[in-house]
């Protein structure tokens, strides 16, 4: 069969299946195993088991976890609670001040969790009711904390940098550290937009509107910083070693955990059941993600067998397009795929046939692939298929879906600006990595 | 008739989830115990690393039975969610049925592939070398284990079309 025909045929049943409801790892297996049937028969099989061995045995994965662990653990323990309580203090008189301290809260948690589900779910229970009992526009309210809460896969640690590192075979301390930048960006773009929004329309911000905002005094302020001053344990001993060439990202994740452990102690809120729980959630969700990648590492083994991806590779490099048309085209279909199949399954599927394109059209891989980390956590927000928009909704009953839908798209729009600047600028991407 | 395979089955699960969790436990402890005794003693372990992976791989597939009778596994579940209720209970069930059948596929490929890791003496090639097999067989735990769950949620009248049977993790 011609490698074009085993390509297509390959990944619209693959889509099919994602579609069909069934678990990502059935459809992964299930293609695979047909997969291998028909092209090396069943002596075939022995592959598979090694592939699912290969995958799993894989130290450099363990970081998942981990990273999991040390954001259950904040979040169980409350110790979030103080930070929320601390940068409420800090946030000064501005009109919109809600906006402003839910978009400092989100890139603090960004720092501190690697996942935006927990945090979007969190701020959706936490922020959310007080934004809206003072009036504050639900709409822009939601977009602020889902677009918040998409910060945290991009500032380390991050869940996704480690899948992405992983299978792209980039540097995951490098992908890790590139995204600190476009992170700090991307806060500062949603703040510019929420504030420039109030200010146009104060009716967004209807409490500050009548004048009635939080004073606190500088002694304050200074107790609200000294408060807080542990977490920066946790995010050194995660940034901090990594950039010190101290510890591995795996092992930078497992210092996080103890130093997230620290933290909660020092508020004296850590106990055995917390930890117990944390390492239950963190098993959890790892197992299912490790799970997934087992299932669909035979899926690229059997593209490149058949020719498939040195084909397409030598296709497109004799189109003869420009680069920045070949970036467009490549972050195009993630887009819009991402609208519809989960951030995980599109990135086994895609990684595999974007690899030797990279090479070919001499794109730097940390660049290339920080673009995608945006590319898919923007996924995240995009209706109507998007894991931070169901932790959002299912955290909260005070917006309807509809509104949710339609809250992001603002937020979308900036982070696609942000991936136009990045893409125009690589050293916003590449100028922390080249300092490890 | 089936009330104790299926206890046993249960016990199992539970015992693979709380063995999961151990699993993590002993790869947070490896690699700080790794970092301390590198940086501050100069004397880097030849097992951490080791440790961890084979903890990872054996937590994971420990933990999975767990995952796939909590139906925690994710999906992409917007399409089933829009049809009827009466028309979702088959789809739900044929869901599980390729799950079942998937899920044995693979019990049977990594069991006749740990039969082979035995029958030729397979080694793992790392510091200490020992039986592969020691490790693989855990895979054909999670996905024979799973299978069962499947299995067990095939009978029609006890699927739940009302909750969901996607997880999530991002």
């Amino acid at each position: 069969m011609v490698w074009w025909a085993v390509l297509t045929i390959g990944l619209t049943l693959l889509l099919a299946c994602f579609m069909s409801g069934m678990p990502i790892f059935i459809a992964f297996l299930l293609i695979n195993l047909v997969g291998v049937l028909v092209i090396l028969g069943q002596p075939g099989f022995g592959m598979v088991a090694n592939s699912i061995f290969e995958t799993t045995n894989f130290a450099d994965l363990s970081a998942i976890p981990l990273f999991i662990m040390m954001g259950e653990l904040l979040f169980r323990s409350g110790s979030i609670d103080i930070l929320f309580d601390s940068v409420d203090k800090l946030v000064g008189k501005v009109k919109g001040r809600q906006y402003v301290l839910c978009i400092a809260l989100s890139t603090i948690f960004g720092a501190l969790s690697g996942a935006a589900m927990g945090v979007a779910a969190m701020m959706a229970r936490t922020l959310l009711p007080g934004m809206l009992d003072r009036g504050y526009d639900a709409k822009m309210s939601t977009g602020a904390i889902l677009a918040g809460a998409s910060l945290a896969p991009i500032i380390p640690p991050s869940v996704l940098v480690i899948i992405i590192g992983t299978l792209a075979n980039v540097s995951i301390a490098g992908m890790l550290i590139a995204g600190i930048l476009p992170g700090l960006m991307l806060a500062t773009m949603f703040l510019i937009y929420t504030l420039g929004r109030v200010r146009l329309n104060p009716a967004l911000a209807a409490e500050d509107a009548s004048a009635s905002t939080v004073d606190v005094s500088f002694g304050e302020k200074i107790r609200a910083v000294i408060r807080v001053a542990p977490f920066a344990l946790i995010i050194f001993c995660v940034m901090g070693l990594i950039l010190l060439g101290i510890a591995t990202p795996s092992e930078s994740a497992a210092t996080g955990v103890v130093g997230a452990m620290i933290t909660a102690a020092y508020y004296r809120k850590l106990n055995w059941r917390m930890i117990s729980e944390s390492l239950s959630s963190a098993a959890f969700i790892a197992s299912m993600i490790l799970v997934i990648m087992a299932s669909s590492k035979m899926f690229s083994q059997l593209l490149a067998f058949t020719g498939s991806t040195r084909e397409l590779t030598q296709v497109v490099a004799g189109l003869d397009l420009s680069a920045y048309l070949m970036l467009f085209i490549m972050m195009l279909i993630p887009f819009i795929l991402c609208m519809f199949i989960d951030q995980i399954a599109l990135m086994l599927v895609v990684i595999p046939i974007y690899q030797p394109l990279i090479k070919s059209l001499e794109f730097d891989p940390i660049w290339f692939w920080l673009l995608m980390l945006l590319n898919v956590t923007v996924g995240g927000m995009t209706p109507p298929f998007g894991y931070t928009i169901f932790a959002f909704k299912g955290a909260t009953d005070r917006v309807t879906l509809q509104q949710v839908f339609s809250a992001t798209w603002p937020f979308v729009a900036i982070f696609l600006v942000g991936m136009v600047v990045i893409a125009a600028f690589p050293p916003i991407a590449t100028f922390l990595p080249a300092f490890l | 008739m089936l009330s104790p395979f299926l206890w046993v089955h249960d016990r199992l699960t539970d015992l693979g989830f709380q063995l999961g969790k151990l699993c993590l436990a002993i790869i947070l402890v490896a690699y700080c115990y790794e970092v301390v005794a590198r940086y501050l003693f100069n004397a880097p372990t030849w097992w951490a690393d080791e440790a961890v992976s084979y903890s990872l791989c054996i937590g994971c597939f420990l933990m999975m039975p767990h995952v796939t009778r909590e139906k925690g596994h994710v999906a992409v579940t917007f399409l089933l969610e829009m049809i009827p209720p009466h028309r979702a209970k088959p789809a739900h069930w044929a869901i599980y049925l390729v799950g079942f059948v998937v899920c044995a596929a693979a019990f049977w490929i990594n069991l006749d592939e740990n039969i082979r890791q035995v029958v030729n003496d397979v080694h793992m090639m790392k510091v200490k070398p020992f039986p592969k097999y020691y490790i693989s067989v855990f895979i054909t735990f999670g996905f024979g284990m799973s299978a069962l769950h499947y299995l067990r949620m095939l009978d029609y009248r006890k699927i739940d079309v009302t909750g969901t049977s996607s997880g999530s993790y991002e």
